[in-house]
């Protein structure tokens, strides 16, 4: 039946480029094929939000006043909100944890090398937006707990030299985290991330489509050297093993909502004490924990100043990473960079660990 | 390209092990499907309880409360309470007694709200008049709301 | 002419003299009084002058050093101001400090020239007091009006730092009350010596707390049992009328009581008079800090057995309402809708207090009436709370079955990968 269908809306717009496409389309398969699934898996989990997303905004109200409670009316009111609510939050966090992922495997693999230097641009914009959206989500449940997350995170913002005042404001709405800050945020979240990401995944999945999935630089030296690539066609083969590795993380989900529900907490109060191990979510908690660390002055600036620009200058070197690897460009071994990927990855990992048993 | 249905043309010994292998992962894709949009199609449509009720309460038709009475009701997690005066005025004011918390009623031979298990007395505009209480009441905003002849009574907070 | 101008100024300016004789108003800058005693170097005779320019309600309202103490305003010299011919007194003692205040505070037509809302029979009221009865006897070490209000820079009462402003109070009794030297002459009807620990204990006290810190200016302090101006220790019969005027639920219960005739000072004997603390339910029943064991002991007893049976009571109903709060504090937290329960629970508390007052009435039917209402509502809260655990256990059965037909697909999946890869 489905051809038919197929066959129906070929008659009329021809199809014959995509089925072309499709059927030519390989995937390389070598020794460290695994992390091929790890975009689409992201890309998944993103659906899994904007689904839930959206079925949550129909009854969320953003506003100080309505905001906790609306949550609440929706976890113990609404027929499967407590689901929905769950699996919203838990695939935010395993989102985010896919992405960091998904990044790590490129850098350490060098797909980013030309000519996949826009791919590369393309998704750090992605992950920053994944960050954004990441936090800008958290607050809006209105909880004492998201609240000052949300003050603390806002603050640290405003280290950033010369402009970290005006950022501030713009962020914040104001002067201080309230119910202005909830309505940027949820705006920012439900209309204004989305859109950007919405093109930015079109361009990113695009370049993807159109140039191939990358090699490992060993794996491409063969290849140059005269070895056959082995491929595996990209529908059905791989496509049922992405959905597979879905069904997974479905599964994940559907088991991480159920047994480990995310608790409603105290509704925010504008003006109670911050409370003592106040701390973000466990993606901030690195960039956090070492700012913490920092001693209050350094090389004659304050100390946070200096983090958060250490931090943005690490951020932007990996944006211009392609730019700055010079060997693999050329596809050539490039052990600088793989140390200064593993030396990243290391970093985050204890700094996010240690940062959560601290006190 | 190998496509399902080709599939079903192939004899021999592994046909059997193949179409119920697809008819094991249509009926699987089938029923997480249905897994998926059982509760989104419940979630979707509206609750009995309309939106959340913490900040504002329909609490009674205007006919149902007589002149120089008073009715309790829930308002959130604490009781609450409406009066009307004897002059027909609405008010409505937390029922929750300020000194030990229990809860405060209408007592219509001497028009003043009291709590029985002190004795503490607020007259109608919910001020200490004697006993324990160290505060006067919580005062609400009542609206009357509605189709005329039928008005419903409101309470919000402040 | 100059006749009829030295009798016009003669008149103007003895009808001024008079005038501010007669009214008290000081002329600006001529009361002699205070300029010659600020020069005094005996701080006993300077100081009042200096107390007089401070806030004074007597000042304020244009009286002066004559009024009370007579003697001439203007006279510049010790003599005449200290005339006898113009009434001067001298510091007044004893029995003179009541005349001198009486003077003017008893007089009704004159206070409603100032303070129409006052009373005046503070001396009556005096009269019927202790220190009343003692100083007519000539005992001058007792309490007068300036000893509690002060004789220079007098403020009003509801003045935060007038000396019996209520939070004050106690602090003025306890000036001589909690001196053992100055009472060491008075002893009780038995003989035994009068107590000076009164202020320490009230210290203690449910009552001063709540004056102090808990900012309840109607919270008792010694006037409000022992009375202001008549200041007397309340009847051994009446200490429950006493207590009973803002814990009037109490004493009705109380009054209802097999121990009204029992109990010789009334709430006294279970509460104490000054050390009132805060009652707790280890007061009730026989156990380890029970008062109710100084009497009652043994199943024998009727007593022992109605206090244990109300003790009973209490503790099952404060056990079910913690184990029923924590039940849906628990539920709550994991995100379902508990507020008919939490208010049912608040019910429940409201009958913990109700048992706890009418156990007052010593009758244990009764209390067990108003318990058994309570535990009713909070099985009732419990019964939901439970229902709820039972959803929550409920999803993640309902989880386990999605569970099964996601892990299905996936093994489907698994399976039907391999087979094409073996096709390809």
């Amino acid at each position: 039946m489905m051809q038919q269908v197929v066959d129906w809306i070929d008659e009329r717009i021809d199809l014959s480029g995509i089925r072309h496409f499709i059927a030519e389309k390989g995937v390389p398969i070598h020794t460290q094929k695994i992390w091929y699934y790890l975009g689409g898996l992201t890309l998944f989990l993103f659906a899994v939000q904007i689904v839930t997303g959206i079925l949550l905004l129909l009854y969320y109200r953003p506003s100080a006043a309505e905001a906790y409670e609306s949550v609440q009316f929706i976890v113990s009111d609404v027929e499967f909100g407590w689901l929905i609510r769950n699996i919203h939050s838990w695939s935010a966090n395993l989102l985010i944890a896919v992405a960091f992922a998904h990044f790590f495997s490129v850098f350490l693999l060098k797909s980013y090398r030309k000519p996949r230097e826009l791919t590369w641009l393309t998704g750090m914009v992605l992950l920053f937006l994944m960050l954004a959206f990441g936090f800008s989500g958290y607050l809006l449940p209105w909880n004492e707990l998201s609240f000052f997350a949300t003050k603390v995170g806002t603050a640290i913002g405003g280290a950033v030299p010369l402009v970290g005042r005006f950022l501030l404001r713009l962020i914040r709405g104001g002067d201080d985290v309230t119910g202005a800050t909830l309505s940027r945020f949820y705006g920012l979240h439900v209309a204004v991330l989305p859109a950007i990401t919405t093109a930015f995944v079109a361009l990113h999945l695009l370049l993807v489509q159109r140039q191939g999935m990358s090699v490992p630089i060993e794996v491409e030296q063969r290849v140059k050297a005269g070895e056959r690539l082995r491929q595996m066609p990209f529908f059905p083969n791989y496509i049922l093993r992405e959905v597979l590795a879905w069904y997974v993380a479905l599964a994940i989900l559907a088991a991480l909502a159920a047994f480990y529900p995310w608790k409603l907490g105290k509704k925010a109060e504008l003006f109670a004490v911050v409370p003592p191990g106040i701390r973000p979510e466990w993606y901030f908690l690195a960039m956090f924990h070492t700012l913490k660390l920092l001693p209050s002055h350094m090389l004659g600036f304050e100390g946070e100043r200096v983090g958060v620009i250490a931090f943005g200058l690490s951020a932007l070197f990996f944006v211009l990473v392609p730019f700055l690897d010079a060997r693999s460009s050329r596809s050539e071994r490039s052990p600088l960079f793989t140390a200064l990927a593993v030396f990243a990855l290391v970093y985050l990992v204890t700094f996010t660990i240690i940062g959560y048993f601290a006190k | 390209m190998a496509r399902f249905d080709d599939v079903a043309a192939i004899d021999g010994p592994e046909f059997n092990r193949r179409s119920f292998l697809d008819t094991l992962l249509n009926v699987g894709f089938v029923s997480t499907a249905a897994a998926i949009a059982y509760p989104v199609t419940r979630f979707l449509i509206p609750p009995k309880s309309g939106e959340p009720a913490t900040a504002s309460v329909v609490v009674a038709k205007t006919a149902a409360l007589k002149p120089n009475s008073g009715i309790v009701f829930k308002f959130g997690n604490k009781p609450a309470i409406i009066v009307r005066t004897a002059d027909g005025e609405v008010r409505a004011y937390s029922a929750v007694c300020t000194h030990l918390e229990c809860t405060v009623q209408f007592k219509a031979d001497t028009s003043q709200l009291w709590c029985a298990c002190h004795n503490g007395i607020y007259d109608l505009s919910g001020n200490v008049v004697s006993g324990p209480p160290p505060r006067g009441l919580e005062k609400f905003i009542v609206n009357v709301r509605g189709d005329v002849g039928e008005e419903d009574i409101v309470v919000s907070r402040a | 002419m100059f006749i009829a101008l030295r009798i016009f100024l003669a008149v103007s300016g003895l009808s001024l003299v008079t005038a501010s004789v007669a009214v008290g108003q000081t002329p600006a800058g001529r009361n002699a009084c205070v300029s010659c005693h600020t020069r005094l170097t005996d701080s006993r005779l300077a100081k009042p002058p200096e107390l007089f320019a401070q806030p004074d309600i007597h000042r304020e309202s244009g009286f002066a050093c004559v009024d009370c103490h007579g003697g001439d305003l203007a006279a510049t010299e010790k003599t005449r101001a200290h005339d006898a011919a113009h009434g001067f007194k001298g510091k007044p003692a004893g029995q003179t400090v009541i005349t001198t205040c009486v003077r003017c505070h008893s007089d009704a037509a004159l206070m409603r020239r100032f303070a129409p809302r006052q009373r005046v029979d503070q001396a009556i009221e005096y009269a019927t007091s202790v220190h009343g009865k003692r100083l007519a006897a000539g005992d001058t070490k007792v309490a007068t009006c300036a000893s509690c209000h002060g004789a220079h820079g007098i403020r009003r009462v509801k003045d935060a730092k007038s000396p019996v402003f209520p939070t004050n109070v106690a602090r003025t009794c306890a000036s001589c009350h909690a001196s053992k030297q100055h009472m060491s002459s008075y002893t009780l009807a038995d003989g035994t010596p009068l107590p000076t620990n009164q202020f320490a204990e009230y210290q203690k006290s449910v009552h001063y707390a709540a004056l102090t810190k808990g900012d309840d200016l109607s919270a008792p302090s010694c006037n409000a049992c022992h009375g202001n101006h008549g200041a007397a220790p309340p009847g051994v019969g009446s200490v429950a009328n006493v207590c009973g005027t803002c814990h009037a639920v109490f004493a009705q219960k109380f009054e209802a009581s097999v121990h009204r005739q029992i109990f010789d000072k009334g709430c006294v004997e279970c509460h104490g008079n000054h050390a009132v603390l805060k009652p707790s339910d280890e007061m009730l029943g026989t156990g380890a800090h029970a008062i109710c064991a100084t009497c009652h002991s043994g199943a024998d007893d009727k007593g022992a057995v109605a206090a244990d049976r109300m003790r009973g009571d209490i503790d099952r109903l404060k056990g079910a309402i913690d184990g029923t709060s924590a039940l849906v504090a628990h539920v709550k937290n994991a995100g379902m809708e508990v507020s008919a329960q939490e208010l049912a629970l608040a019910e429940a508390r409201s009958h913990l207090t109700l048992g706890r007052t009418e156990m007052h009435a010593s009758d244990a039917v009764r209390v067990d009436a108003i318990i058994q209402e309570g535990l009713t509502i909070v099985t009732g809260a419990d019964v939901a709370g439970q229902r709820a655990v039972g959803e929550l256990k409920f999803r993640r059965t309902g989880l386990a079955i999605s569970l099964g037909a996601i892990m299905l697909v996936v093994v489907a999946l698994g399976l039907k990968i391999r087979q094409l890869d073996r096709q390809a």
